[in-house]
């Protein structure tokens, strides 16, 4: 996983297979920057990502959380068009918004 | 007809793995792309619960997965763990229930693969396990697939 920040927003760039083990790879370390960082927006990019499973869903859910109680905001960057129906089937776009493109490493 | 079984510990690492060898050995069925992706995730589901669930983040336990396809490209995959298994699989099917939020799981694994198998169905009980019965109709990608 990379990462930036720019200004007061909160760049991830997740590559490869979003599933349990990559979940646990990088969790304490998005925790531990968005700790540091304190961003008023993250931005998860997700275009390099070819699968995720409800781990990730769990992930992004639990950073919303995170994020929510200081008052910051998340929003999900270039998800495929499965990946989308994923994220459709728990609600999360409910609560989150979903964008194309931003910013690139 | 084909069949093959896999059995492994249940460690975090082989659940890509094991994924992964299903998916290769379904392919002479030629599925498309949605299909790939639907069984990958419904598989995924399977066995992170087997090994989050069933053997509780333990990874000496052992994880059993077969799967068979017939000539119509019918496709039955069973999971199978000796883990703590579930009182209560009602329960568990809720959609975003889960027994273990503080490991920030979403409750969505039930919810998922019953929505991309045709047939869905858990045998379990508290302290003896639990099997995941799976079937999924292929149609892949072109119609001699079909016949």
């Amino acid at each position: 996983m990379r990462h930036q920040m720019i200004n007061d927003t909160l760049y991830f760039y997740f590559h490869g297979d979003f599933d349990n083990l990559a979940v646990q790879n990088v969790k304490q370390l998005c925790i531990d920057l968005i700790h540091k960082h304190k961003p008023a927006v993250v931005k998860m990019d997700f275009e390099d990502v070819s699968f995720i499973d409800s781990t990730g869903i769990g992930f992004v859910l639990a950073r919303y959380k995170q994020l929510n109680k200081m008052g910051a905001r998340l929003v999900l960057c270039n998800l495929s068009r499965a990946n989308q129906t994923l994220f459709h089937m728990s609600g999360v776009f409910q609560i989150l918004s979903h964008e194309r493109n931003g910013v690139k490493l | 007809m084909n069949e093959m079984k896999l059995s492994f510990l249940s460690k975090a690492e082989n659940e890509p793995f094991a994924r992964t060898a299903l998916i290769a050995f379904l392919m002479p069925l030629n599925p498309n792309v949605e299909e790939i992706m639907e069984l990958k995730t419904m598989i995924a589901e399977a066995l992170t619960n087997a090994m989050i669930h069933g053997y509780e983040g333990r990874e000496d336990g052992i994880v059993e997965v077969s799967v068979r396809y017939d000539a119509q490209a019918m496709v039955e995959i069973i999971v199978k763990d000796c883990g703590c298994g579930i009182a209560d699989v009602a329960l568990a099917m809720q959609p975003l229930y889960t027994s273990k939020a503080y490991l920030e799981r979403s409750g969505m694994g039930m919810t998922i693969m019953s929505t991309f198998a045709d047939e869905f169905h858990v045998e379990s009980s508290a302290g003896n396990g639990c099997v995941v019965h799976l079937r999924k109709q292929l149609h892949g990608q072109c119609e001699h697939a079909l016949q």
